[in-house]
């Protein structure tokens, strides 16, 4: 059985590219902020473009903070990308700073460019720190395409892969069900769209074992 | 990567020319669709077909070529020159074509570019065409001012899926792709580019595959003069292409 899965809509980010590069695997994907919706799904995206601030004060308008506390509590796997990997931290040093939603161990800080052009766009190698099963086929050093001016700083047990721009940064992270990647699976290419189905066949597991 | 060999149409006839120039013409084939059933015969994957006479007139002159081409061969191909509107690239579509390539008019009329975008999606190939990292248009008689990288990161965030770019300098000469200008260019967007211009032994194909590695989006190159002059074979090409 395949996996239906939510992107949550919190009014920040470029939704429909996620939703297409889902169904171009095969994953039947619904873009909303409905509870009733997002609570039906066998996984959750996270996405979103923009400042950390901004979106946490969208998320908890919506109250898809304890959404998403929530659906993690009953063990659905869930994905952040970009912004949406940050906010799954638990602060971040922002526009004067921010929480975040704290599933994942570690602050978000700014990227240390070393005087390399800010924000960071384009395609850098990944490095797998371990194994998982969102990296599943995908050797270490696959190039994905990012967009970011920030990056996360997790802890040393969430960390799961990293890159290079100006200074090493992380770029993946892993926690039981939770995920995040800080660079764009849906932009890139064959290697990002191996990642999301890898996803949405942890999600399609987790509901066969649930 | 895929190869795309070319497929230029002039006359009726499948012609190469040196760097856009129509005086600088060699004519390789009577009938391009003898030039498709070769290249597809050999084993090409996708063609590159450019309708020099369409790209002059400003629509296209060769529909009856595209109808024999998607005829006589299996793989599928992509066409350009002088698609200037949205019927002319339907017309293209229904004759057979698999893409279509919009070059001059996506840059000068972005309602166009837009309604054929959301018509065709990831049928629609956008040509940038660049000297010394500047877009020129119309069939590279205009310069212009219009920076490539940040053109081809506008139309990607517009919806354009893919691009075909082509350095005019190198474009016929078979003297080597301009590496370092295409891996700009493929850096600055998540959407697919296609190289196009000067490549004319398998080395060149090699360091492209090489580059590919670290920006996948650059998932093809185009072939013409050094596939007609057989400096190598569609084989050897993607061979070197892995």
């Amino acid at each position: 059985m395949s996996a239906r899965i939510a992107i949550l809509d919190y009014g920040m980010g470029n939704l429909r590219s996620a939703e297409k590069a889902l169904e171009h695997v095969g994953v039947s994907a619904r873009i909303s902020r409905d509870p009733v919706e997002v609570r039906a799904a066998d996984g959750v995206i996270l996405p979103g473009v923009g400042a950390m601030p901004r979106a946490m004060e969208r998320v908890r308008e919506y109250g898809l903070d304890e959404l998403i506390a929530e659906r993690r509590g009953a063990g659905v796997p869930i994905l952040g990308i970009c912004l949406g990997l940050q906010l799954l931290f638990e602060s971040t040093t922002e526009f004067g700073g921010s929480d975040g939603l704290g599933l994942l161990e570690g602050p978000v800080g700014e990227l240390d460019a070393d005087g390399l052009k800010v924000p960071h766009i384009g395609w850098s190698p990944v490095r797998w720190e371990r194994e998982s099963r969102l990296t599943e086929g995908l050797p270490s050093g696959t190039p994905f395409y990012f967009v970011h001016s920030f990056a996360p700083r997790p802890s040393a047990a969430d960390l799961l892969g990293s890159a290079e721009y100006g200074s090493r940064f992380a770029c993946a992270a892993e926690r039981e069900n939770v995920f995040g990647v800080q660079f764009h699976p849906e932009k890139s290419s064959a290697a990002g769209l191996r990642l999301l189905s890898n996803f949405a066949g942890i999600c399609a597991k987790s509901l066969t074992t649930a | 990567m895929i190869l795309y060999p070319a497929i230029d149409i002039r006359g009726g006839q499948a012609v190469r020319l040196l760097q856009g120039d129509y005086a600088h013409e060699t004519v390789y084939d009577a009938d391009p669709v003898d030039a498709a059933a070769r290249w597809g015969g050999e084993g090409a994957e996708f063609l590159h077909v450019v309708d020099l006479d369409g790209a002059k007139a400003g629509s296209p002159q060769n529909l009856d070529a595209v109808r024999r081409i998607a005829a006589a061969v299996d793989c599928p191909f992509q066409v350009g020159g002088g698609l200037r509107d949205a019927k002319s690239v339907a017309a293209l579509l229904e004759a057979g074509a698999t893409r279509v390539v919009i070059g001059t008019a996506a840059l000068r009329d972005p309602d166009f570019l837009d309604t054929v975008v959301a018509e065709h999606g990831e049928r629609v190939v956008v040509s940038v065409d660049a000297r010394g990292g500047k877009v020129s248009l119309s069939g590279w008689t205009e310069a212009t001012e219009r920076d490539v990288e940040e053109t081809v990161r506008e139309l990607g965030e517009r919806g354009v899926a893919r691009f075909l770019c082509t350095e005019i300098d190198v474009d016929g000469t078979m003297e080597g792709p301009a590496v370092s200008e295409l891996s700009r260019i493929a850096t600055s967007t998540p959407a697919g580019v296609i190289a196009s211009g000067g490549v004319g032994h398998l080395g060149d194909l090699k360091r492209l595959a090489v580059l590919g590695r670290v920006t996948p989006n650059l998932e093809g190159v185009i072939v013409g003069r050094a596939l007609y002059e057989k400096n190598f074979t569609v084989a050897e090409a993607i061979e070197a292409l892995r």
